[in-house]
């Protein structure tokens, strides 16, 4: 035979026939040829045979006693453990052969009597190069799927570790968010501690001391004092105290640094003209300190009301970012809301330099996955934060029509270039230097989007991104 | 001698205020204090008080997480240009690897944590000046 030979080794082939002639041919016919050959006389052996070791090939005779070839093929199909095991009907006349049965209940092929033998070789051949072509597919298949369930476990993973390590970002923000407020908050207490031990004792032997024109100097500074709200930033202050300096300085009164810090700090810039005779005379500067002591007790209390608004605020949002019953169910929520909470946990990293916009249309509430969707804001904020390099504009706009709620979140960063754009939602993919970024944040955006049954598109030309998400209102649970 | 500066950077005006009370408590008219709420104004004050007062003591208390330029890279940035001046990091928050990075590279005399003590910070000040 010229025939290419695929390698088949000691193919085992179940040879099934009641002649005991033909049984004995066949078995010589393939052992010839280096198959391993099963030889068996009826159809119940064949059964037990076949199922006990599965053989690559199985010949069957047609008309056997008790059990014909085809109840036989029937039942090798029935059972998942022969199902595959290809089979070649072999029959004393060619023209009784019922074709159509015979493929009908599996068989694969025909060999009609008296065997020609190059025929018999040819088809079992074939039949066997197609079940280990067949057998090592399977095997490859499974392999594959393997994989992917290797995979997709690798990816699971990568997930979780993503948003532990979101999450751990977002602890040491609030952290530091807390701290901030509880440092000044320390801060003020001592200073209004020191005030009622140390000061409060003083304070009448003070009043007693002054006369009638201090007390009314001292009543108008801290009027004016209390009434000023310290707007003005560290560079402005420092520009006004320079001048102040200065003017101190002309008029010849010594520790002039000094005092035109506290001048400054008071908000009395603009009363010179009362201060300076003031600090000329010999108490001056003593009853100068005690009004900075009174100023020092409002500026305390007013940074503790403020502190604990902070915290209280941070520890709110906190709560409604990270609620923890909505995992699997949909429940009304505000969008807005939503958006609001993130905004408060980045404060921190967007109260300077970044100029947010809102553009908020009332929405309806629309039944989603609040927790999920808090993280999708907080990832493209998050990216459009750090694509401006916490420098510039912020834009976030919500609209809605009857259909579905537009939520746009756009940054005047330098853009994204056209190549990547394509990519940025493929998961690995990212921009920033390894170990800063997984390139799973978009990925898991599209992901929560795709579970809301809504869509993500993106715009960018260099100066202005703009993220649009459209969430649909009719999606009730 | 001249008086010597204090320079507090933060950019929580509440922490600034707090600390500004306590330090004119505790050195009173003995020092002079500026206050910056950026790095990048915390470099501007610096290179001009080394320009007016180039005979000042000088030490430098940073917030480390701000906006823009952190606290770490303001400290190596003001340790690079003038290393006689002595650094200091206060903070509520900030990555191991940050800090060893500024002890290293700013010669960084100490980290204290927010909420701060009075009495720490202030005598760890009046030790450097």
């Amino acid at each position: 035979m010229e025939r290419r030979q695929l390698d088949l080794p000691k193919a085992d082939i179940l040879a099934v026939d009641d002649n005991p002639v033909n049984l004995r041919l066949l078995l010589q016919i393939l052992t010839s040829k280096g198959y391993k050959v099963r030889p068996v006389p009826n159809g119940k052996l064949a059964l037990s045979a076949a199922e006990a070791i599965p053989p690559d090939l199985i010949l069957l005779d047609i008309n056997m006693p008790e059990m014909d070839g085809y109840e036989v093929c029937q039942k090798l199909k029935e059972n998942p453990k022969t199902t595959n095991i290809p089979v070649i009907f072999i029959s004393a006349y060619n023209n009784a052969i019922d074709k159509v049965k015979a493929f009908g209940v599996g068989g694969v092929d025909y060999i009609p009597k008296p065997f020609q033998i190059e025929e018999v070789l040819v088809r079992v051949h074939n039949h066997l190069s197609i079940r280990i072509l067949q057998k090592s597919l399977q095997k490859k298949n499974q392999n594959l799927q393997d994989t992917l369930e290797e995979l997709k476990a690798a990816q699971t993973q990568l997930v979780q570790s993503e948003k532990m390590a979101a999450l751990g970002q977002l602890i040491a923000g609030i952290a530091h968010e807390i701290n901030t407020p509880l440092g000044a908050i320390r801060s003020s207490i001592g200073n209004i501690q020191d005030f009622l031990k140390q000061d409060l004792y003083y304070l009448s032997s003070f009043f007693n001391s002054l006369n009638n024109l201090e007390k009314e100097i001292i009543t108008k500074l801290l009027k004016q004092a209390n009434n000023q709200y310290n707007v003005l930033s560290s560079r402005e202050k420092r520009k006004i105290k320079k001048k102040v300096i200065s003017q101190l300085e002309t008029q010849g009164i010594d520790d002039a640094d000094s005092l035109a810090d506290t001048i400054v700090d008071l908000g009395l810039s603009e009363n010179l003209s009362v201060i300076i005779p003031l600090l000329k005379a010999q108490s001056g500067i003593n009853i100068f300190n005690q009004i900075y002591r009174f100023y020092s007790l409002q500026k305390s209390a007013d940074t503790i009301a403020i502190a604990t608004n902070k915290a209280a605020k941070i520890v709110f949002a906190l709560k409604t970012h990270a609620r923890h019953d909505s995992a699997e169910t949909k429940s009304s929520a505000d969008i807005i809301q939503g958006i609001e909470t993130v905004l408060t946990l980045y404060q921190n990293q967007i109260k300077q330099g970044v100029e947010v916009i809102k553009n908020y249309q009332s929405l309806p509430q629309i039944y989603c996955y609040p927790d999920e969707l808090n993280q999708v804001w907080t990832n493209l904020i998050h990216n459009a934060l750090q694509a401006m390099q916490y420098q510039g504009k912020l834009t976030i706009e919500t609209l809605s029509n009857p259909q579905q709620i537009i939520v746009k979140i756009t940054d005047n960063g330098q853009g994204i270039s056209q190549d990547i754009l394509p990519k940025i939602f493929q998961p690995f993919f990212t921009t920033k230097p390894p170990g800063e970024g997984s390139g799973l944040g978009l990925d898991i955006v599209k992901k929560i989007i795709d579970k809301h049954q809504a869509t993500i598109t993106v715009s960018s030309v260099p100066g202005n991104t703009t993220f649009k998400v459209f969430l649909p209102i009719n999606n009730i649970h | 001698m001249p008086k010597p500066i204090i320079i507090c950077v933060d950019d929580e005006t509440l922490v600034l205020d707090s600390l500004k009370i306590e330090l004119r408590k505790f050195f009173n008219n003995n020092c002079l204090y500026e206050f910056a709420s950026s790095g990048e104004e915390g470099l501007e004050i610096v290179t001009d008080l080394e320009k007016e007062e180039p005979n000042s003591k000088k030490v430098v208390i940073s917030d480390w997480w701000m906006p823009s330029m952190k606290g770490d890279e303001f400290l190596i940035a003001v340790h690079e240009k003038y290393p006689e001046i002595t650094t200091i990091m206060l903070t509520g928050q900030a990555s191991e690897a940050a800090i060893a990075d500024v002890l290293e590279k700013a010669n960084l005399h100490c980290c204290i944590r927010k909420p701060w003590e009075y009495e720490d910070l202030m005598h760890t000040i009046k030790q450097i000046i």
